[in-house]
C-alpha cells in the first residue's frame, strides 16, 4: 500500500514533466496536422475535426509550391556547400597553420553570429538591391556599367552561406584543434608525407565534424525565414517557409494549406536532423579524445598572406560591409540617395533619425519586451531543462526516455511551423494566454528546449552522480542534497545555458512572427515590421541596437568563461 | 552492527547484476568482497546503501529491516545510517574540509560545540587537524581518501562501505593507507564492508573474504582458508595461483594421484583427489580442456623450486630450460619450458645466490602437497 503510493510519487514528477512538455511542443504539431487535413483552421469553440479532409495537399501540386521547395532544397543545398567550405577553411587556418592573426581569423569565425541572419539580409538588401544599393551605387560612380542583385537565388545562397557559416567553423575548429597530434606525428615517423597525412590522417578525422555541421546548417538554411523573406521575396524566389508566412498573411489567411506546406516542411526536416543526429553520435567514436595537446602547425609558405587576405574578404563581407550599410541607412538624412557622393555632403549624415529612433515608445517598449520574454524564458527554460535532465539522468524512472525525446524534438520543427502550431494552440486553449507576452515566452520555450536540455545535460554528467549521493547517505534528504552539492556544481553549465538561451530568444524571429500583437512587438519583429513598412531607415536604427544588445550578452557570457556559441543552431 | 543480506536479487534493465545473494556480516566484522571487474561488488553495496532497489529479498541492519521485498519495506539511504566511501571519493570539491564532515552533523541539528568537537576528533583520527579550513578541491588523493573516510565516521554510522578506497592511489601510498584503514576499523570494531579487486589488499584488511563471480558469492571464509583451499581453479586463479593446467587422472599410486597434463607428456603427483565426474574418465587421457569439468592441477609459483639436479627420491621432477628470467628484488621469477610439457612460472626466493640464465635446464619440483587439483569452476 505504502509502496504504491512511493511508486506513484516516484512516477509523479515525470509523468508531470512529460505532460508540460507535451503541451509546448506535442500539441501544437497535433494542431499543424489537424489544420492540415481539414478545411476549418482551429479556433476558440471549434479545432476543426469535423470538416476533414484532403484538399489542402491541392496546393502542394501549384507551380508556386513545387517551386518553392524546389528553391528551399536547391539553395539550402548550395548554402551549405558554400558554408562548409568558408567554415572549414576558415577552421583549418586558424587551428592548424601559421596563418598570420590566428586570433583574428578565429574571430573572423564567429563574428557573424553576432548578425542575426534577419539583420544580415536587411543590411544587404541596402548593399545590393538592384536600383539604390550602396555597392551598385559605387560600381556605377568608378564607372562600371553592372549592377549587382541580390534579390536572386545566388544571393540567397550567399547571404545564407555568409551567415551560416560559423557553425561549421566552430564544430570543425574544435574537431582539428582536440585531434590527437600523436596519431599525425605516427604517420610522419612511418613515412608520410606531410600533404599525405592531412589526407589520410587529418581530413578523414575531422569528416564527422564535417558532414556533421553541413547536415546542420542544410536543416538551419532550410528553415529560415528571414532571409528568405527579406532577400527572395522582392526577388520573387520563394522557399517553403516564406511560402507558408504568404499562404498566412493572404486575405483571406489560407491556414489549411499553410499547414499542409508546414506538414512537407517539417517532414524533409525531420529526414535531415535525424541522419545529422546519427552524425554526431558517431562523432563520438571517431573524433579522437582531447587533451589538450597543441598539434603541429602547417607551414602556408608563400600561400600565407593570399589565405590570410581571403579571410579578411569574409570578414568584410559578413561583417565590415553590412554594419557600414546599416550604420549609413541609420544616420542618412535623405531616403534616397542616387549616388555615394551625396553621402559627403555637408548635411548628409546626421544622428537626428537614429536618436529620434531610438527614444520612440515603441523601440523602448520593444526593447523591454525582448529583455523580459527572454529572461523570462531563459530562466524557465533553464529550469525546466534541469528538471528533464535531472530525470533522464539521475533517475531510473520509468518514460524518462520518451521525456528525451520529446525534448529533443523540436530540432525537426521549422520554429516558423512551431508558432503556427502554438498560434492555435493557444487560440483554442481556454487560458486566455493568446496575444500575451506569456504566449512569446511559451514559444521560446518550445523552440529552444533542445539547447537548454543539451547544455544542462552536458552539465549535469560533469557532475559525479557518487556526490549527491553521499549526501543523501550521510542523512540528507534528497532535495536537500541536490540544493547543496549538485546545483552548487552545475553553476557555470546552468549560467551558460540561460545566457545561451538569452541569446537565442533574443535573435529569434520566426517563431514569434505569428504570435505577436502590436503591445507585444519584440525588437526582432520591429524590424521586420519596419522592413515591411519600407521604413529601411528605422529598420537600420533597430538593427544597430539589437546588435548591440546581443553582442552584450555575448560578451557577459565570454566573460563567465561559459561557451555559449556552442551547441547553439 | 550485523548485517544481514537474503536472497537479494538486483537488476538493471534485463541484466541481472546479483543473483540471489546471502551473506551475514557479524557485528565489528570486516568483510572484504573479492572479484573481476563486472562481478556485481559495488552494486551489493549499493543494495546495502539503499541506493539501488532489489528485485527481491531481504536486507537488515542491526535489529532494523531496512529492505523487505515482500512486507515492502524500502527504508530511503538517508535514513539508514550507512556510511560510504565512495571510490571516486565524492568529496565535494565547492566545500571546505570542515562542512565536508560536519554535513551529517549539520543534518542532525547538532549544537554547533558539539559538531566542533566531534569534527575535530575525527579529522584528528585521520591526521588532518591542520587542513579543516581548507578548500577539498586542493587535496591530494590520499588527503581526499582521509576526508571521505572522517567524512563517514563522524556520522558514527552502523556500518561502513568501502569501495575500492584505495584503487586510485600509488602503490607506496596505498600501502600505508591499507594499514591505516584496518587500525581504525579494529580501533573502532566497525562493521565494514570492504571492496577490491586486489587480492594482497583483500587478505590484509578481511575478517572474512567473500569471493564474488558473475553476480553471487562463490566462497566466503577466512583470508587463510580462502587462500589455502580455494573451491575452484579461477579463484585460485584469483589468488595469485599462476600455474594452472587441466588435467586427466591416469593412476593411483600409494595415497596420491597421478595426473597427466591434458595435450603434454608430463605426469603430476598430488596429494589431493580430483573431485566430480572425471573420476570415470580415468586412463582416457582426452579430456577437453576446455571443458569446465575437466580438473585442473593448480601450483602456486612460489611453490615450485628449481634444482639442477634430479630429486632422488622420486616425486615431482621435471625436466626443463629457462626461457625467461625476470629480477624482482628479494624473489627471482622464472619461466620455464619444460621438456614435452607446458610453461611453468616459478618465483625463487634469491638468498644472494646468481640468477639462473637463460638457457640453462634445469629440473622444476614442487611437494605434492603443493598441488591442489581443483574444478575449473564451481559449480552453479
Ligand atoms: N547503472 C547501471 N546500469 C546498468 N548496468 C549496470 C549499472 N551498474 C552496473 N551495471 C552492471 O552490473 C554488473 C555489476 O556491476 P558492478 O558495478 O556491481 O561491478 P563491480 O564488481 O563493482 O565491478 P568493478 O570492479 O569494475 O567496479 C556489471 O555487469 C555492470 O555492467
Ligand atoms: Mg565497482
Amino acid at each position: 500500500m505504502t509502496a504504491a503510493i512511493a511508486r506513484l510519487r516516484r512516477a509523479l514528477p515525470t509523468g508531470v514533466l512529460l505532460l508540460g512538455l507535451a503541451t509546448l511542443v506535442i500539441v501544437p504539431m497535433l494542431f499543424i496536422l489537424l489544420a492540415a487535413f481539414s478545411t476549418e483552421v482551429p479556433r476558440p469553440g471549434s479545432i476543426g475535426l469535423d470538416a476533414l479532409s484532403l484538399e489542402n495537399f491541392e496546393v502542394l501540386s501549384t507551380s508556386q509550391a513545387m517551386g518553392a521547395l524546389g528553391n528551399s532544397v536547391f539553395i539550402a543545398g548550395a548554402a551549405s556547400l558554400v558554408a562548409l567550405a568558408i567554415g572549414c577553411g576558415l577552421a583549418f587556418l586558424a587551428a592548424r597553420t601559421d596563418a598570420p592573426a590566428r586570433r583574428l581569423l578565429y574571430f573572423t569565425g564567429i563574428a557573424p553570429l553576432f548578425l542575426p541572419s534577419l539583420v544580415g539580409a536587411l543590411a544587404w538588401s541596402l548593399l545590393g538591391s538592384p536600383a539604390t544599393g550602396f555597392l551598385n551605387l559605387l560600381l556605377h560612380g568608378v564607372g562600371l556599367d553592372m549592377t549587382l542583385d541580390i534579390y536572386s537565388r545566388p544571393g540567397l545562397i550567399m547571404i545564407l552561406a555568409l551567415y551560416y557559416a560559423p557553425y561549421a567553423f566552430l564544430l570543425v575548429h574544435s574537431a582539428l584543434s582536440l585531434m590527437n597530434p600523436d596519431l599525425e606525428e605516427a604517420a610522419f615517423v612511418h613515412g608520410g608525407t606531410r600533404r599525405h597525412t592531412l589526407r589520410r590522417i587529418t581530413f578523414p578525422l575531422a569528416m564527422p565534424a564535417i558532414l556533421g555541421s553541413g547536415i546542420l546548417i542544410f536543416a538551419l538554411t532550410m528553415e529560415n525565414f528571414p532571409v528568405a523573406q527579406v532577400i527572395g521575396n522582392p526577388g520573387q524566389v520563394d522557399t517553403l517557409p516564406s511560402f507558408i508566412y504568404r499562404l498566412m498573411n493572404a486575405s483571406p489567411s489560407r491556414g489549411n494549406e499553410a499547414a499542409a506546406v508546414a506538414v512537407v516542411l517539417t517532414a524533409v526536416l525531420l529526414v535531415v536532423t535525424a541522419i545529422q543526429q546519427r552524425a554526431v553520435l558517431r562523432r563520438k567514436f571517431t573524433t579522437v579524445t582531447g587533451k589538450g595537446v597543441k598539434a603541429k602547425l602547417i607551414p602556408l609558405g608563400r600561400w600565407r598572406w593570399p589565405a590570410f587576405a581571403a579571410a579578411m574578404v569574409y570578414f568584410a563581407l559578413a561583417v565590415v560591409l553590412p554594419v557600414t550599410a546599416l550604420l549609413i541607412a541609420a544616420l542618412q538624412n535623405s531616403p534616397y540617395i542616387a549616388s555615394l557622393g551625396q553621402l559627403t555632403d555637408a548635411d548628409a549624415l546626421s544622428f537626428y533619425s537614429l536618436g529620434e529612433m531610438l527614444t520612440s515608445e515603441d523601440l523602448l517598449q520593444a526593447a523591454r519586451n525582448s529583455v523580459l520574454t527572454a529572461v523570462l524564458a531563459g530562466l524557465i527554460g533553464t529550469a525546466i531543462s534541469f528538471a528533464i535532465s535531472y530525470t533522464v539522468y539521475r533517475t531510473n524512472a520509468p518514460g524518462r526516455r520518451v521525456l528525451e525525446f520529446v525534448a529533443m524534438s523540436p530540432l525537426a520543427v521549422p520554429a516558423i511551423v512551431l508558432g503556427l502550431g502554438l498560434l492555435w494552440t493557444w487560440l483554442v486553449a481556454p487560458i486566455p494566454v493568446y496575444g500575451t507576452m506569456a504566449v512569446l515566452v511559451v514559444a521560446f520555450l518550445a523552440v529552444f528546449l533542445p539547447q537548454g536540455y543539451r547544455g544542462v545535460s552536458a552539465s549535469i554528467l560533469q557532475v559525479d552522480r557518487d556526490l549527491e549521493d553521499s549526501a543523501v547517505l550521510l542523512g540528507s534528504p534528497r532535495a536537500k542534497a541536490v540544493s547543496y552539492v549538485t546545483l552548487p556544481l552545475m553553476r557555470v553549465g546552468m549560467v551558460s545555458t540561460l545566457l545561451l538561451l538569452l541569446m537565442l530568444c533574443m535573435r529569434e524571429l520566426s517563431a514569434a512572427l505569428f504570435l505577436f500583437t502590436s503591445d507585444t512587438r519584440l525588437l526582432s519583429i520591429l524590424i521586420f515590421d519596419n522592413y515591411d513598412n519600407g521604413a529601411m531607415q528605422g529598420a537600420a536604427c533597430v538593427s544597430l541596437l539589437y546588435c548591440g544588445v546581443i553582442l552584450v550578452i555575448a560578451l557577459l557570457a565570454k566573460s563567465l568563461g561559459a561557451k555559449t556559441v556552442e551547441g547553439s543552431r | 552492527m550485523k548485517v544481514q543480506l537474503e536472497n537479494i536479487t538486483l537488476a538493471y534493465g534485463d541484466a541481472v547484476a546479483i543473483k540471489d545473494l546471502s551473506v551475514d556480516i557479524a557485528d565489528g566484522e570486516s568483510l572484504v568482497l573479492l572479484g573481476k571487474s563486472g562481478c556485481g561488488k559495488t552494486s551489493t553495496m549499493r543494495c546495502v546503501a539503499g541506493l539501488e532497489t532489489p528485485l527481491s529479498g531481504r536486507i537488515t541492519i542491526g535489529d532494523t529491516v531496512v529492505f523487505d521485498s515482500e512486507r515492502r519495506v524500502d527504508v530511503p539511504p538517508n535514513k539508514r545510517n550507512v556510511g560510504m566511501v565512495f571510490q571516486s571519493y565524492a568529496v565535494w570539491p565547492h566545500r571546505t574540509i570542515f562542512h565536508n564532515v560536519a554535513f551529517s552533523l549539520r543534518q542532525q541539528k547538532l549544537p554547533k560545540a558539539e559538531i566542533r568537537e566531534r569534527v575535530r576528533d575525527v579529522l584528528d583520527l585521520v591526521g588532518l587537524t591542520e587542513f579543516a579550513d581548507r578548500g577539498a578541491s586542493l587535496l591530494s588523493g590520499g588527503q581526499m581518501q582521509r576526508v571521505a573516510l572522517a567524512r563517514s565516521l563522524v556520522m558514527r554510522p552502523s556500518v561502513l562501505l568501502l569501495d575500492e578506497p584505495l584503487s586510485n592511489l600509488d602503490a607506496r601510498l596505498r600501502d600505508r593507507l591499507r594499514v591505516e584503514l584496518r587500525e581504525i576499523q579494529q580501533r573502532l570494531s566497525l562493521t565494514c564492508v570492504y571492496v577490491t579487486h586486489d587480492q594482497s589488499e583483500a587478505l590484509a584488511l578481511a575478517d572474512r573474504i567473500a569471493l564474488m563471480q558473475n553476480g553471487r558469492i562463490v566462497q566466503i571464509d577466512r583470508p587463510e582458508k580462502i587462500y589455502d583451499a580455494p573451491f575452484s581453479a579461477s579463484i585460485a586463479d584469483f589468488l595469485g595461483v599462476s600455474n594452472i593446467f587441466p588435467c586427466t587422472r591416469v593412476a593411483s599410486r600409494e595415497n596420491l594421484s597421478v595426473l597427466g597434463l591434458t595435450g603434454h607428456d608430463v605426469e603430476v603427483l598430488s596429494r589431493s583427489l580430483p573431485t566430480g565426474p572425471e573420476g570415470a574418465a580415468e586412463g582416457s587421457g582426452a579430456a577437453d580442456p576446455a571443458d569446465p569439468a575437466t580438473p585442473r592441477v593448480c601450483i602456486r609459483p612460489e611453490d615450485i623450486r628449481l634444482l639442477t639436479e634430479p630429486l632422488p627420491e622420486g616425486g615431482n621432477n621435471w625436466l626443463g630450460k629457462v626461457e625467461v628470467v625476470s629480477f624482482q628484488g628479494s624473489y627471482v621469477r622464472y619461466r620455464v619450458g619444460l621438456k614435452g610439457g607446458p610453461e611453468l612460472d616459478a618465483l625463487v626466493p634469491r638468498h644472494g645466490s646468481a640468477l639462473l640464465p637463460v638457457g640453462t635446464p634445469v629440473w622444476a619440483t614442487a611437494e605434492p602437497t603443493a598441488v591442489q587439483v581443483l574444478p575449473a569452476e564451481v559449480p552453479a
